[in-house]
Parts: C-alpha cells; structure tokens; sequence
C-alpha cells in the first residue's frame, strides 16, 4: 500500500497497543468495540513485523475485518507455531554453549539487530498472550504455556537462521572449528556424496521413517533419519537425539503444524542440508574427519574385485571346508557301531536315533477305537455269540460202570431166592430173570415208545428217523462165548470188557490192612480234601437258594 | 453103600477071609447104598433143637412153613416137643440123605437164632450156606450208652444200614441185643462181619456204605 498509508497505521497501531498495555484488567470482562478495535490493530501490526522473520507464511497480513476471534487467532497461530519451535531450538543450542551468544553479541550488526528482533519478538510475545486472554478466557492458561513455548521456539529460530547466515557468510568466525584437516566444505560435500551412495540403499527406510514421523515430532524423524544416514559419530547422534527430544516435551501443536505442512522437500530435499549442517555445528570433528577418510577408502576397494573373482572366492572356500571335514575323524553318528564309550555323553539324545522294536506299540486308544469294540459287544450281545470256554469231554472209551444203588429197605426176596438168581445167572445168563433196574429201564421204554407214537401221529406219521448217534452202548461183563451161543457148555476167559474197562486201576487197591501209616493219612486226607469240596459246593448252592428265598421272605415280611 | 458093604464086610469077613484060602474066589457081592436109618447100624438119628422163649410165638406162627419143606422135601420127621420146648427132627426110612437131617437142624437152629423162614430155607437148599455169629464184646468192649449207640448205628434208622448191608453183600443179619448173626456165603458173610465191625468200632454209615459199594461191585464182577 502508500507507505504513508502505512507509517500512519503502524502509529496508530502502537498507540493502540500502548492503549492496551493501559487498560486495567478488570475492563477486559466486559466487551467493549473500542478496545476490541485496538487490540486488532495491534496485533496487525505485530503479525506484519513477525512475517519477515517467518519462512513460510501464508498470510501476507493478518486479515481482521469481519474475521471472528477464532479465525484471527488461527491466523495467528499459523505463523507463530514454527517460530516458536525454531526459537526453542536456538535457546537450547545457546544453553549448551553459551559462548555462540558472546559470537553472536560480537557479530555487531546483524548481533544488534537480531537484539532488537529479539526485544520485538519478545512483546510481540507478550500481545499475543493479551490477545489470548480477549479471545478465551477459558483456555488463558493452556494457552499461556503454549505461547510462551512458542515464544521460546521463536526465538531459537530466529538464533539458528541468524547462525546459519553467520556461518554461511562468516566462515572465518568458525575457524576455530576447522583447521587444516577439517575443511567443512569438504565435510559437506563428502555427506552429499554418502547421502546420495546410501539413499539408494535407505530410500526404504526413510519411506518408514516419515510414517513414523506422522505419530513423531519432526525433530525426532529428523534425527533418526540424520542417524541412518551413516552419521558415525555417537556424540552427534547423542546431541541431535537430546534436542530432539528437549523439544519435544511441549511440542504438541507444532508438530500438528509441522505434520500439516510437511511436503515433499522437506524430507528429500531440505532435510540433507539440515543434516549437514548439523554436522557441521558438531564438536568432535577429527573423529569424524578420520571415519569419513577410512570410509573414503572402502569405497574405493569395494569396487575392485569383480564378480567372477568373488565367485572364486567362494568356491574356494567351500572347497576348503569339504577336504578339512573329510580329513578330521567323523562324526559319531557317521562310524558305525559305536558304544557309549565313544561317544560324548548325553550325545545320542540329541539324535533321531532308528532302531526296530520288538515290542507291537500299545495301541492308541482313540474315541473310534472304544467305539468299535463297544460296537462289537453289542452285536456278540445281541447275537448271542460268547466266547465261553466249552469243557473237554473225555471220550469214554470204556462203558460206564453201572452203579449199584445201596437199596436200604427189607430186601423182599429171600436170601434163596437171591442166590438162586445169581446161581442162574452164573450159568445160563440169557434166561436170567431181569434186575431191578432193567425192569425200570424196560419200563421207561415202553412209556418212551408210546410217547412217540402219540406224537408221530400228531405229524401223520412223516418223520425224518434220528440219526444214529452211538452215544452209549452198556456192555455187560459177561463171557462172550455165552452171549454167542445159545447153550454156553464151556465158560471162557474171554470177556466182553477189556482189562481196562473191567478194571482202570484208579481207587483204593491196597486193603487197609496193608497200608502203612502214612498212606493210610494220604488216604484219609484225599478223603477229606474231596468232602470238604463237596461241601462247599453245597453251602455255595445253599447260600444262592436262600439268599432267593431270604428276598421273598423280606418282601413278605417287609 | 459101599462104605457100609466094606465095613458089613469088614465085620462079617473075618471069619469068611479064611474060607477062600482054599477055595477059588467067590464073585464080589453087590449091595446096594445104605439108607439113612440104616446108616447108624440101622437105628434111627435124631437131631434136637430147644427153642428160646422169644421164638416161641413164631414158632407157632410159622410151623407149617417150617414142617412142609422140612416133612416133604427134606423127608425128616419133624415134632415139636412141647414140655421140653425142643424141636426134634428124625430121620426116616425114606430119607435120602443123612446131610438131610443136619441141614434140617441148621434150618431150624436158623429160624431159633431169629431168621425169617424164607431166608433160613436157603440153607436147605444151599450148600454152602453158613451161620456165624458173633457178640459186639468180641469186637470192642462198650458198656452202657456206647453199647446201645453201637446197636443203633449198626441197624441204623428204621433199620436202613442193616438193609443195606444184607442187600449188597447178599446175606441176612440178625442183630438180637448184642448177639448179631450172619447167615450167608462164606466170602459175603466175611464182608458183612467188615461192615458191621467197623460200625460197632465207630464208623459213620456213609462210610460203611462207600465201602460196601466198592466192595460189592467188586464181588459182582468175579464170577
């Protein structure tokens, strides 16, 4: 605009800011258009003599007619967030080392001027928390902290921009730092070149490193990109890390703002001068000077042997491992039969070792395994199918002995008569008069053979003949010569019973009269052996019976 | 008749054994057997059996049973002496058998000792039929309870051990207070004196019983 135009604002603006400063703090409570008008005027004026002191602003001036309080404020905000954090880095680098502030105060001139700056910056500072207290008096506060950070930042700035006009204009101020060895030049420019070798290499990892910057600062991105990017030395690491995160400790709105602007520049660009620069500004320069020289060096080498050559290289050092493994002695494993004496101890648990077992390996028993069997009982169940133990019968080659039956009632015959039967049947067997039991055998034939006719004729007489089953053939010991003919004259040795069946050789042979004592006991202890048997047997079919009986008494009784 | 021909001859040939000296020998004479009165020089035998009070009653009861077989087969005359309480038995002229008259006795003397009449008549027709008898003091000396317990176990109940010792070893006992009685062959009344000894010695019965059944059936396969 008319300059003219301009001084007389900026008049205006002062006194109003002069105005402002006058006011009692009470008159504040209530809004008032007068004062409201002042302190936009006023913060006009300061926004437009912050500007050159900001490197990118969007606003040329602060637009404050028919703008609301939030909208001036936002303004203002924009342009002081990244003064504030650059000015907190200058005050913290001044912190470390007080004597750059000496250099800075001899600089004269620019010194001076960065002064006054300073002095502005400083009630530009302090406008700004008035406006603050206009604005909202809710966040006075919160805000007051983040203003005066912002303040802080600024200042730092404005120092680093002053310090970097100095350095790159002033080189012979930091002759100190430099000397024959070191050029700073040279340091940069060796930095470029390593930056450039390796950003092909890291470009990834920077990739990871700025979406790490979207949850970071960007001075803690930044410092860890510097790290990556082949810094050696630790102590620059440790100071770039320290400002970092010095800065970091309040930094909460400018790293919104940061992250807001953050272009591609600045992460590709921008941010390998700023790197070199710091390195430039470090203290420890031999070391650095002597790792860049050796890392010079590698450089060079690396490029030298070619491909076929390393190829070589390898072969011939697996060549030269396989001879060294087939001269030393082999491994345990590889020998043989080998006892536990050569071998380590504990060594054959680590091996997977194969050998037969002799042993079927216990069956796994699974759900289907119990389901099957459980399958199978069921069905031999339900068939009826049992794997019992059938007895052995033993063939009886011999006839069985017919068994006298004790008959203890008054014999009806008379003692002749007995003897006359058996006299008979002595000498003529065929007409012997029958025994008691054929009598009852014949008997029960005859009541048999009618049962079967009644019941064949049940089936009119269709019935499939029994088959001959050679069950048990009674054999009497009788002479065969007399069974053979029809008047036995003679009587023979030859019987129908074989010795054995006549007599197997089993009981009691001797007489008691000619046992000795002993087996006299054997005997009587058989005896008993055998009674007590029978007798168990009884009282076990005794306690079943009664324990069938005892339940029916109980429910009867019960 | 031979025997009573030699010893007719043995008395008349004395002086007869001179005569032939000098003559040729006279023909063998030919007698015939002598009967069972003449046997005892012509005079008759006789047997005589004294009846015990006990089998008085019997004795009545069953006298035709006794005389029949006795009178008709055995043909011995057979008298009931009534004052002397004996039974007298004579021989008759038409007597077979001198043995007649002593099987007679023994039949008689059976039926005293206590048998039934049926099984006493197995003497008469048997041979080898014995009477033995014996007292339980012969085999063991048992006074007062021991002595009435070793009588009952020896009958048993009802008389069932006794049965079954007459019917297995094919004999009749007779147990008369402590007199027992065997009548039977001679091998089956030595296992019936087994039996009954070893009862009166104390054996159970079941045992007794096991015993006579091996033995039994050993008997019954010997012929």
């Amino acid at each position: 605009m008319i300059p003219s135009a301009m001084a007389n604002s900026t008049e205006t603006a002062v006194e109003s800011l002069h105005h402002i400063k006058s006011t009692e703090p009470p008159e504040w409570l209530v809004p008032k258009q007068e004062l409201s008008q002042a302190v936009r005027a006023a913060s006009k004026l300061l926004f437009s003599s912050l500007k050159p002191h900001c490197p990118k602003s969007t606003f040329d001036q602060l637009l404050t007619e028919g703008f609301d309080a939030e909208q001036i404020w936002q303004q203002i905000d924009l342009q002081s967030q990244p003064l504030l954090s650059s000015l907190r880095r200058e005050v913290k680098k001044f912190e470390k080392h007080p004597e750059e502030i000496s250099k800075f105060k001899d600089g004269g001139v620019g010194g001076g001027e960065k002064k006054k700056v300073l002095e502005q910056i400083e009630t530009d500072n302090v406008v700004n928390d008035d406006d603050d207290e206009d604005d909202d008096d809710m966040d006075m506060d919160e805000d007051e902290d983040d203003e005066e950070e912002e303040d802080e930042e600024g200042e730092e700035e404005e120092k680093e921009r002053g310090t970097e006009e100095e350095s790159e204009n002033e080189g012979a101020e930091k002759g100190g730092i430099e000397d024959k060895f070191l050029k700073i030049k040279e340091l940069r420019e060796y930095l470029e070149e390593d930056e450039a070798r390796e950003f092909g290499l890291k470009k990834k990892k920077t990739k990871a490193e700025s979406k790490k910057e979207e949850e970071d600062t960007e001075e803690e991105g930044d410092d860890d990109e510097d790290e990556n990017e082949g810094s050696v030395d630790d102590d620059d690491e440790a100071q770039e890390e320290e400002d970092g995160l010095g800065l970091f400790d309040g930094n909460d709105e400018e790293d919104e703002d940061d992250l807001e602007n953050a272009r591609y520049e600045d992460f590709f660009s921008r941010k390998k001068n700023k790197s070199s620069k710091e390195k430039a500004k470090s203290r420890d320069m031999l070391e650095e000077d002597s790792g860049s020289d050796d890392e010079q060096d590698v450089d060079k080498r690396k490029n030298g042997p070619s491909k076929h050559e390393k190829e070589l290289d390898k072969l011939r050092s697996k060549i030269e491992e396989m001879e060294k493994a087939n001269l030393d002695p082999k491994v345990w494993t590889m020998r043989g039969e080998v006892t536990a004496a050569q071998r380590q101890k504990n060594s054959a648990l680590e091996v997977d070792l194969d050998f037969e077992h002799n042993v079927r390996p216990a069956p796994v028993i699974t759900e289907e395994v119990t389901a099957s069997l459980e399958d199978l009982i069921k069905t031999r169940i339900s068939e009826g199918m049992f794997d019992d133990v059938q007895k052995a019968r033993t063939s009886s080659s011999k006839a069985p002995r017919e068994i006298k039956e004790l008959d203890e009632s008054k014999s009806k015959k008379g003692l002749a008569e007995v003897y006359e039967e058996e006299f008979v049947q002595k000498t003529d067997p065929a007409s012997a008069p029958l025994t008691f039991s054929d009598e009852l055998k014949k008997e029960a034939s005859m009541l048999f053979k009618k049962l079967c006719l009644k019941l064949d004729a049940l089936s009119h007489f269709h019935f499939t003949p029994k088959p001959v089953v050679e069950d048990m053939s009674i054999q009497t010991n009788v002479p065969a010569l007399a069974m053979e003919e029809v008047a036995p004259m003679a009587v023979s040795d030859a019987t129908m019973l074989a010795p054995e069946e006549v007599f197997s050789g089993k009981g009691d042979i001797k007489e008691e009269a000619e046992l000795t004592k002993a087996e006299r006991k054997r005997r009587r202890a058989n005896k008993k052996r055998k009674f007590k048997a029978e007798a168990a047997k009884r009282m076990g079919k005794k306690a079943r019976q009664m324990t069938t009986v005892g339940n029916n008494d109980e429910g009867r009784e019960g | 008749m031979s025997t009573e021909a030699a010893a007719t001859m043995e008395i008349e040939t004395v002086p007869s054994e001179s005569k032939p000296e000098s003559n040729p020998l006279p023909p063998k004479p030919k007698f015939e057997p002598l009967k069972a009165h003449e046997m005892s020089d012509g005079r008759v035998q006789f047997r005589k059996v004294s009846v015990p009070p006990h089998r008085y009653s019997p004795l009545k009861k069953y006298w035709m049973d006794i005389y029949t077989p006795v009178y008709e087969q055995m043909k011995i005359d057979i008298r009931m002496n009534l004052k002397a309480r004996k039974v007298e038995l004579k021989t008759r002229q038409d007597t077979p058998d001198i043995s007649n008259l002593q099987k007679c006795a023994d039949f008689v003397q059976a039926f005293m000792l206590g048998f039934d009449v049926p099984d006493a008549i197995a003497l008469l027709r048997l041979d080898e039929l014995y009477v033995e008898s014996f007292e339980i003091k012969d085999v063991k000396t048992l006074r007062g309870e021991h002595l009435s317990r070793a009588i009952g176990r020896l009958s048993g109940k009802g008389g069932k051990t006794k049965f079954a010792i007459e019917n297995s070893t094919k004999t009749r006992i007779v147990i008369a207070d402590t007199k027992i009685h065997l009548l039977g062959s001679f091998a089956n009344i030595k296992i019936a004196r087994d039996s009954l000894c070893s009862l009166i010695l104390g054996s159970p019965a079941g045992k007794v019983y096991s015993k006579l059944r091996q033995v039994s059936a050993r008997l019954a396969e010997r012929f």
